[in-house]
This record gives C-alpha cells, sequence and structure tokens, in this order.
C-alpha cells in the first residue's frame, strides 16, 4: 500500500486500471496493452507534472526487465550500492534480491529472455552488461532488473545494431544496391551485445513518439497542477486514462474486505445451523434411548451417574471431532496458498 | 594530569582541522551549480555568460570532433551530473541516442531558430582522427558561424543559466550583452569583407558551411576532404568536375590542410584559406581569437 501511497498518477491505455497499476508498481506479469511515448511528449509540453515513463514488458531469467530513465531512481530514492548508475545503452542495473538470485555483480553479463521460444523471426536477446546493484529497498523494485529506455527499445527490436553495409562487400548479404540505399537480407549479422567497439554502429528506426511503454508514473508540480492533468483524461474520446494507484489498491482492498465480510456471514450461518443440529441430534438422540436410562436407572444407577454417562459419551464425540477438525484445519492451511491460486487464479 | 589535558586538547585540534576540511570539501561541492555543454562554441558562451557563478564542464575529449563522438562511461557520468546540459541542437550530438541522461536537463540552444534548420542529403560515410566514420545526411548542424544563429544560442544558455541562479539574473545579463556586441562585430566584419561579392564561387573542404553560406549570402559547394589527408584520385577527378560549373578560385579548410593539397589546388588556380568552426577546444587561443582569425583569412578569398 505504501508504495501506491507514494505514487501519485499513473497514465496509460484505457483498459483494467488494477492490470495498469499492478504492473507499473509491482512490474506484475500482466502486462497492459501498451502506450506510446507521444503521452510523454504530451504531459512535458503541459508543464504541469514530470513524466517518468516505464516499459515493464520483457524478462530476464525471470525477473521482469524494467526499461525506465533516471528519474525513476530519484523518484524511488534507489541508491546504487555496488558499482554504478546507466550510463550507456546495453547496460543494467540490478534490484538488491535479483543480483543476490542471479549470483552476479557488477561487471558480469544478464541475456534478456525472448518473449516465446517459439519464435524463430523474432528479435535476438541483448547480453547486458550489469554495471550496478541497487541497494535494498523491500520492494518491488528489489526485484527487477532496471534498463535505459532504448535499451529497452533495443530488445524489443526498434533499435539494432548490424555489420556496415557500405563497408562490407559481401554480395550476399544484400537484397538491393543503389546509390542512396542499400537493402540487406537475413544474413546480415545483427549484433547480440553492445560494446566499445560497435555502440557506433546501433541506431533506432521510425518515429520515436511511436515507440511503446508500459505506462507512465507522473508526479505533478502541486496539488492543483494534479487536478488540472486529471481534468484533461475525463472526455470519454481520449485513449489513454489517468488513474491513482492509491485509489486503485484502496478499491482491491475493500473488495478482498467485502469478500471476506461476506464469508464470515455465511460462515456464521453454517455454524448455528450446525451448533442446531447437533443439539437437534443428542435431543432425538436422548428421546431414542429414553427406555434404555430407564433400564439403566433401575439397575440401580443414580441420576447423577447417569448424567455423567451422558456428558462423558458427548465428550468423546466433542474432541474426537475437534481432533479431525484440527487436522483437516492444518491441512488446509499448509495448502491455503496453492489451493487459492488453483481455485481462483489459474 | 597535565598528558591528559595535552592529550585532550590534541584531540580536539585533529577533530577540527577535520570538521574543517570536510566541511569545505562539502561546501565546494555544493557551492556552484555546474552546466555541461555538448561542444567548445557553447562552452566559451557559458563561461563568458555565467563568470566564476557556475561550474561548466565539457566531458568530451580535446581531439574528437565533439558530434562525432563515441561516449564512454565517465563522460557520460558527468553529464549526468550536471544541473543542465546545453546541447547544440540540429542533432548535433550523434551520440545521444546512446547514452542514459535526462531529457529535462536538456537545453536545445538552438531550438528558437528551429524552423529555419538545413536539411541537407549526403550519404557517403567517412571517418576522421580516432573517431567512428560518419555521413552528414539529415540536418546541418554547424549553427554557431551564423553568428547572429550564435546570439540566438547564447541568448538561450543566457536563459537556462538565469533559471538555475535567478540572483545572477543582472550579472548574467551584462555578460551576454558583451559576448552579444563581440559576436556582432564578427558578423558586421564577415559582411563587409564578403559585400558585393557574396556571388563569387567557393570551395568548402567539408559540409559545414551551410548556415554560414546562407547567412551572408555566399556561394558555396563543399567536397568531402580532410584537411590532414590529400585527396584520392577519385576526390581530384570529382573537384575538376565541379569547378567546371563553379569555377571557384578559393577553397576554405576546417584546419591546416596538407602542404601536397595546397600545392596541388594551387597548379588548379586554387587558393586555401582555414575557417575553423572550432568546434572543440582550439589548441591556441579562444573562441574569439580563432573567429576573428577565420575573418583575417577570410579576406583573401574575397579581395
Amino acid at each position: 500500500m505504501s508504495r501506491a501511497v507514494s505514487t501519485p498518477l499513473v497514465v496509460g491505455v484505457k483498459g483494467s486500471a488494477l492490470d495498469l497499476v499492478m504492473s507499473t508498481l509491482y512490474f506484475d506479469d500482466a502486462v497492459p496493452e501498451l502506450m506510446t511515448m507521444a503521452e510523454t511528449d504530451r504531459i512535458e509540453d503541459s508543464g504541469l507534472a514530470l513524466p517518468i515513463p516505464v516499459y515493464a514488458r520483457f524478462q530476464a531469467r525471470g525477473f521482469p526487465i524494467v526499461g525506465t530513465t533516471l528519474d525513476y531512481f530519484a523518484f524511488r530514492g534507489l541508491e546504487i550500492a555496488d558499482g554504478r548508475q546507466l550510463a550507456i545503452i546495453g547496460e543494467t542495473v540490478l534490484g538488491a534480491k535479483a543480483a543476490e538470485a542471479l549470483g552476479l555483480g557488477p561487471g558480469d553479463f544478464l541475456v534478456s529472455s525472448p518473449e516465446t521460444p517459439f519464435d524463430l523471426a523474432g528479435v535476438y536477446p541483448l547480453k547486458m552488461n550489469v554495471v550496478g546493484i541497487l541497494a535494498e529497498s523491500h520492494t518491488s523494485d528489489d526485484l527487477a532488473v532496471f534498463v535505459d529506455l532504448k535499451t529497452a527499445w533495443i530488445i524489443e527490436g526498434l533499435g539494432h545494431g548490424h555489420q556496415d553495409l557500405i563497408k562490407n562487400k559481401d554480395a550476399s548479404l544484400v537484397l538491393e544496391r543503389n546509390e542512396k540505399n542499400v537493402t540487406a537480407n537475413a544474413k546480415l549479422r545483427l549484433y547480440t551485445e553492445i560494446s566499445e567497439i560497435n555502440l557506433d554502429a546501433f541506431h533506432f528506426h521510425g518515429d520515436r513518439s511511436q515507440y511503446r511503454l508500459t505506462a507512465l508514473i507522473t508526479v505533478p508540480h502541486d496539488s492543483k497542477s494534479g487536478t488540472l492533468l486529471r481534468g484533461r483524461y475525463v472526455s470519454p474520446a481520449a485513449a489513454t486514462q489517468i488513474v491513482q494507484p492509491v485509489e486503485v489498491i484502496d478499491g482491491l482492498l475493500q473488495n478482498i474486505f467485502r469478500i471476506k465480510n461476506v464469508i464470515d456471514a455465511i460462515i456464521m450461518v453454517v455454524g448455528i445451523a450446525t451448533i442446531l443440529a447437533i443439539l437437534l441430534v443428542f435431543a432425538l438422540s436422548l428421546r431414542l434411548r429414553q427406555r434404555e436410562i430407564q433400564t439403566i436407572f433401575k439397575l440401580g444407577c443414580s441420576r447423577l451417574t447417569i448424567v455423567r454417562l451422558m456428558a462423558a459419551e458427548i465428550l468423546i464425540i466433542l474432541v474426537f471431532s475437534s481432533v479431525l477438525c484440527v487436522g483437516m484445519m492444518t491441512v488446509v492451511d499448509h495448502f491455503k496458498n496453492d489451493l487459492v491460486r488453483i481455485a481462483f487464479i489459474r | 594530569m597535565v598528558n591528559f589535558k595535552y592529550c585532550y586538547l590534541g584531540l580536539c585540534l585533529i577533530f577540527g582541522i577535520f570538521g574543517v576540511v570536510t566541511s569545505a570539501e562539502s561546501g565546494s561541492k555544493r557551492d556552484k551549480p555546474t552546466v555541461a555543454v555538448a561542444n567548445y562554441p557553447l562552452k566559451y558562451f557559458t563561461e563568458r555568460i555565467v563568470g566564476n557563478h557556475v561550474e561548466v564542464i565539457f566531458p568530451i575529449p580535446s581531439d574528437i570532433d565533439p558530434a562525432f563522438w563515441i561516449p564512454e562511461p565517465n563522460g557520460v557520468l558527468a553529464f549526468q551530473s550536471a544541473d543542465v546540459i546545453l546541447l547544440n541542437g540540429a542533432t548535433y550530438s550523434k551520440w545521444l541516442d546512446k547514452v542514459t541522461l535526462l531529457r529535462r536537463k536538456m537545453v536545445n540552444t538552438s531550438e528558437g531558430f528551429q524552423e529555419q534548420y538545413i536539411q541537407i542529403q549526403e550519404f557517403t560515410t567517412h571517418r576522421h582522427g580516432p573517431q567512428g566514420k560518419h555521413a552528414h545526411a539529415g540536418l546541418a548542424f554547424t549553427t554557431w558561424i551564423d553568428f547572429q544563429q550564435a546570439i540566438q544560442q547564447a541568448e538561450a544558455i543566457r536563459n537556462a543559466v538565469t533559471k538555475l541562479l535567478p540572483e545572477q539574473e543582472k550579472h548574467f545579463g551584462t555578460n551576454f550583452l558583451a559576448l552579444k556586441t563581440d559576436l556582432l562585430n564578427l558578423d558586421r566584419r564577415i559582411e563587409e569583407i564578403v559585400n558585393r561579392r557574396r556571388a563569387r564561387p567557393l570551395l568548402a573542404s567539408h559540409p559545414v558551411y551551410n548556415y554560414f553560406a546562407r547567412r551572408y549570402g555566399l556561394n558555396i559547394r563543399s567536397v568531402l576532404w580532410e584537411p590532414e589527408i590529400v585527396p584520392n584520385a577519385r576526390q581530384w577527378a570529382e573537384l575538376e568536375n565541379i569547378i567546371k560549373e563553379h569555377p571557384a578560385k578559393w577553397m576554405i579548410w576546417e584546419g591546416d590542410p596538407h602542404p601536397d593539397s595546397i600545392a596541388r589546388l594551387e597548379s588548379l588556380g586554387i587558393g586555401s584559406v582555414v575557417f575553423d568552426p572550432a568546434g572543440n577546444v582550439p589548441d591556441n587561443g579562444d573562441f574569439l581569437s580563432v573567429m576573428h582569425q577565420n575573418v583575417q583569412n577570410l579576406k583573401s578569398a574575397y579581395r
């Protein structure tokens, strides 16, 4: 909840606000629909807030790759514990727990995971240079792999580096060559690692304003600017939405508590019904055993002894059922997370 | 008892000195805001405007063209540490796509005349010095040798540093006016030199004089030669074709040309003059002295 409180506004494509917030704040697996960089320019030009782009779509060995700018580190108060900050494309800074789990430190490499292993024509994974490890923050940032936004776009395939087609005279690389343009075929070697030697060869294609993002963390300059900015997203025709993470997470928690209250009420009703049923069973049992009780009385047992006999029987039943109940509760408690996941999530 | 007193005094002295040194160090770190610049003209303009009130850093080595710097981490970290990053604009800093810098810290000093950027078409790649090969296709970026544009860039610098240190507004304004006077003086001198001879055909060794030619109405055609390298046979043939339709008698060079190039050009009836754009820190003098020398050199071509 504190992470939601500390994040004033999030802008993303219209759709599930919960997916947007979960992806932006906690780098959840479910990636919301992607927006474009044009929205960053729009907010920047408004002069109302500082937009911090987040592109959390890709993964590296099970950890989310978060493409962002240096503003993100300042905004979250993330400090470098070992190594240095991002400087050149192709570099990565790891969250403390991600670094520990992967066993990586400055000077090591981390390869991005392909989105699908069956996409043979897809983008090559990028071998990233680990340059720094963040100090532990006890948030989802500890489990993230941070890269510059441009590096995330290279992983996506919007930017790349390859052999120099003008210098390389291998005719088998070229589909078409004229005075102003050279068109290469798929044989052209693309670089999968960015180094001092090939850095110059890396470039981007297309209109930068159409490059994609997961969301924009938006930090208004003051509360009035925040209100004005929110007012700009109320149009039903707008393709993007602005949400307050604290409201979204609060709504989620309220729903969770509302469901809990309903379940508690149901359990209470079932409990009362069960107690009444048990009382009925005992009452009927006593009535059925009326002659047996009279026989015991005629044999010479006092009324107190008969009461003690009945009480002992009830106690044995209660003890046995309690042991059975505790055993079942223990099993359910042990597997509760898996059971909830199987029953409600997947 | 006396020894104990001396020990106590000694400790106080050590901690006192340590405290003074530490506060002096932290003070020096926070005393001045920092401005990082992307080329030498911006460095010169900024230093003239800010005086001693702002620290100006230029992390690009002096032996390379700042436009084609291949970024290295320490240089980028120096840019990151600055409060403001002054860029030339017109896609000058080709390395910007390869580094992690904050967009909100960047100031495009040529934004005021971005509608007047010149688009050039030239696709051949080439290399000079230790930097990577490059082409000049895209926007012309040697904006500051049009001194009217240089004034606008200096004005953008003044605005950026005033935002950084509003209490120095008057001081920065006075310094800017002095710089503007110097730049206007250069502008006027060039106008006087080229006046009535603007149509005279000229050659340029490199396509970096686009804004210069536009401002002063000069008739310049460019080749793609390097001052320190003697052109090959293909390049000479290309030049001979050009001078058939563009009978220039002078070639403008970015730096001192190779003696063999001078001799060969003279055999074709073409003289050589140097007009150094001073993109990086000059070996001698400063921006103003280099530009005055350029203006002096230009007189030969317009005698």
